[in-house]
């Protein structure tokens, strides 16, 4: 079929790049929102703006807060499916590991436990004999914070930049490292196709028509942010590759991986089982405090991120402590372990091995929980680029058939435009109108969550319906008038979104930007608003040359 | 020396270097000057370009870590090239102060 | 009138000579999909257990190896996709793909029981 090397690649480009870019889309736009999921947070949730809080005392806040954390009722449903006879009533079960997730730029904490369940499972492989609990509570008082408050920017756009939000059966993350995997096969076989790659770096001509305007602007935003795009997909799938795209550990060699378990549980001191004497936790503060004399000791000084403490109750027991990966590009780290009941140091982790630092280095790059805020910029900048190559790629494609598919009375490009106007102007418009909606429904709205969701879903299929609905002049070779009139309601939408915080909050830009400096608020707002004005403009132009006659050279013609 | 400051010479110097080095084609030299100057040799200014670009890389290191300045100084070359390419569609003549 | 049928008989003969490439044509393309995603996905499987056994056998940490083998994986899987679509034979693809796959799933089986007596 192929007659030579060239076009085999080109192949795979066009069509593994059309049917995943839909998908991939998704994944570059949601990640790069997600940068700022926590300020999204902090918009979306009013009574949480403010400044970020390091890990409260455990002694006097946290302990608590967790003898208050019951198990959560989803979980409840989602467990009783796997074990055998009903679970106890959820007040009497015990906690025997739990959690708190702080970074430095969390207000609230996130928190989460464990507890013992007595029954049997179903599946003998299964070996979790768990139900969780999980909260998020305000650090300064260990007020739990609502549940029904969702989390827009990390319990929402977050979970969509990898999973899509389609939990069922791990389809969204499947479906999400299936596209990664082709945005890799995509950027080798796009530099493989691409035979200018130096002599047009920097060659975008807006002025020609659509269809080379298109390329140049492909060429250019993937050639460009070539490291962000190629790092980025490989290191998201490497994140999840142990777990899910290749579990061996989990499956075929299990048993050795079981062995080594025992075999490392000797080796470090840490029970992996817990002995079944009941023990009592001594001063987690007193603890924290060492493991800060320790990090300042070997010139890293820095605050706990992470704190787990795993067979709470037993004399098995230990405090894990983990520092805070503000200043260094690799996550959590240099955990130092303690034993439950007495406090004593029973481990120091050493510093990683050359393997394990390049994986630090690989997922923390791409998780990023450093405190860099220009670093921050430029991967939404990255992110953006990813997506202005993908949007591009569609256009060039519909452009490039859109007259042959008009003479011989195809649908093709006229679906494939259709599609990749849902997948850019009314993603924005589905992403945008949920925050809209979270400013206007009231705030006490029993499960406020599921109706912002709902409008997000809403949203998007209206726009879809939409392209669709006013798809029918590219069959004739000219252009669908929905991408011009969903910038026009994108626009109209970021106004809003930015208006209706102001009047339910008081957060105004002058406030949030000069008066009192809040800039989560600030910087979510300020995008909006850019994103209105280009978002208007585009509209505008766009308007102005679907009245010019199919066909006819367009120039100065842009989708930016 | 100040983070930021070091931050804002990295981004000077990489968009520097990316318009040199843009500059040395004559295709973008002939946008951006017309015929009102003569191009010097692409030599001088591809150099020119790939010095400011190492300088650009040591700004980064001296405002942040090793591991970090790879990933700033990446991310800033890309905003830089596309910076310098968009200039060039629509403002080219301001790329006349790189090469007064 | 003779002519009119003669033209309609070549029209349709070469529609269906073109509907019978067309089908051939997607069936190599699908050939070449499956071979290329399920094909490499499982040598690559078997290339990350028997790389994992491979290295504990030598000596090496469990999880260490694990690591090192889930940062090479997309880059075996990656060039093996590629490959499966400019290969020449189809037959060599699977030979090699299925083949390799089962062989270091073998091997990794083998030497993880060796391991653990």
């Amino acid at each position: 079929m192929f007659a030579n090397f060239r076009l085999a690649m080109t192949w795979l480009h066009t069509w593994f790049g059309l049917v995943l870019g839909f998908i991939l889309m998704a994944a570059f736009f949601f990640g790069a929102l997600s940068v700022f999921d926590r300020e999204i947070d902090r918009w979306a949730i009013p009574e949480t703006r403010f400044a970020p809080q390091h890990m409260p005392s455990f002694d006097a806040v946290l302990k608590p807060v967790y003898e208050k954390l019951k198990p959560h009722p989803d979980d409840m449903v989602a467990t009783q499916k796997r074990v055998i006879g009903d679970l106890p009533h959820p007040d009497t079960l015990t906690i025997s590991s739990l959690y708190a997730y702080t970074t430095h730029r969390d207000p609230v904490l996130t928190i989460g436990a464990e507890f013992d369940i007595p029954n049997e499972l179903k599946d003998a492989a299964d070996e979790h004999a768990h139900v969780h609990g999980w909260a998020t509570i305000d650090p300064r008082s260990g007020e739990f914070l609502s549940d029904d408050k969702l989390k827009i920017g990390s319990n929402w756009f977050y979970p969509m930049h990898y999973r899509l939000n389609w939990s069922w059966m791990l389809v969204g993350y499947w479906l999400v490292g299936l596209a990664g995997f082709i945005m890799l096969v995509a950027l080798v076989t796009g530099v493989i196709i691409h035979r200018k790659i130096f002599r047009e770096f920097f060659t975008f001509r807006p002025w020609k028509r659509t269809q080379r305007s298109a390329l140049d602007l492909h060429n250019l935003t993937g050639v460009v942010a070539f490291p962000f795009h190629f790092f980025f997909a490989f290191t998201g799938l490497v994140i999840f590759a142990s777990w899910l795209y290749f579990p061996v550990g989990d499956t075929l060699l299990r048993p050795l991986h079981k062995q080594h378990e025992v075999v490392e549980a000797q080796r470090t001191g840490l029970p992996n089982e817990p002995a079944g004497v009941p023990a009592p936790l001594a001063s987690v503060d007193a603890m924290i405090l060492e493991a800060k004399r320790r990090w300042a000791a070997r010139d890293m000084p820095g605050e706990v991120g992470l704190l787990f403490i795993n067979h709470l109750g037993d004399i098995n027991g230990y405090v894990s402590l983990y520092r805070a990966g503000s200043d260094q590009v690799a996550l959590v780290g240099q955990a130092i372990h303690f034993k439950a009941s007495t406090g004593e140091v029973l481990r120091e982790e050493p510093p990683p091995s050359v393997v394990g630092s390049i994986n630090e280095f690989l997922t923390g790059l791409h998780l990023q929980h450093f405190e860099h805020w220009l670093l921050r910029w430029l991967y939404v900048l990255g992110g953006l680029l990813g997506c202005v190559c993908i949007a591009t790629g569609f256009i060039f494609f519909v452009e490039k058939r859109k007259r042959k598919h008009a003479e011989s009375g195809s649908q093709g490009s006229r679906i494939v435009d259709a599609l990749a106007v849902t997948t850019v102007t009314g993603m924005l418009i589905a992403t945008i109108g949920m925050l809209v909606v979270n400013r206007v429904l009231p705030a006490d709205l029993v499960g406020k969550g599921d109706w912002e969701k709902l409008a997000f879903w809403g949203f998007w299929l209206l726009a879809l319906l939409h392209a669709l609905w006013r798809s029918a002049p590219v069959a004739m070779a000219a252009r669908n008038p929905a991408w011009a009139e969903q910038c026009r309601v994108l626009a109209a939408l970021a106004f809003l979104a930015v208006a209706t915080n102001w009047l339910t909050t008081g957060d105004h830009l002058l406030k949030t930007v000069f008066i009192d400096t809040y800039w989560p608020v600030a910087g979510l707002d300020l995008s909006l608003l850019v994103g209105a004005l280009i978002a208007a403009w585009a509209g505008g132009r766009l308007a102005c040359k679907s009245t010019s006659f199919p066909g006819m050279k367009q120039e100065g013609e842009a989708y930016e | 020396m100040n983070e930021a400051l070091w931050l804002l010479l990295a981004a000077l110097t990489a968009l520097l270097g990316m318009a040199w080095l843009a500059l040395a084609m004559p295709m973008h030299w002939k946008q951006v000057f017309t015929h009102t100057a003569v191009q010097p040799s692409t030599a001088i200014l591809r150099l020119l370009g790939c010095l400011s670009l190492l300088v650009s890389a040591c700004c980064c290191v001296m405002a942040d870590s090793l591991s970090m300045a790879v990933l700033v100084w990446l991310m800033l070359l890309a905003g830089a090239a596309f910076m310098v390419a968009m200039l060039l569609a629509r403002y080219p003549t301001l790329l006349r102060i790189f090469w007064p | 009138m003779i002519n009119t049928t003669d033209q309609a008989r070549a029209l349709s003969t070469s529609h269906r000579l073109h509907a019978s490439m067309r089908d051939r044509l997607h069936l190599f393309v699908v050939a070449r999909i499956a071979a290329a995603l399920l094909g490499g996905y499982a040598f690559t499987w078997g290339f990350t257990a028997f790389g994992i056994t491979g290295l504990v056998a030598l000596g090496g940490d469990f999880h260490e190896a694990e690591t090192a083998l889930m940062l090479i994986a997309f880059l075996v899987y990656l060039p093996l996709f590629l490959w499966a679509f400019v290969a020449t034979s189809l037959f060599r693809v699977w030979a090699v793909l299925g083949g390799g796959a089962l062989v270091m799933t073998a091997v990794a089986w083998g030497l993880q029981q060796v391991l653990l007596s």
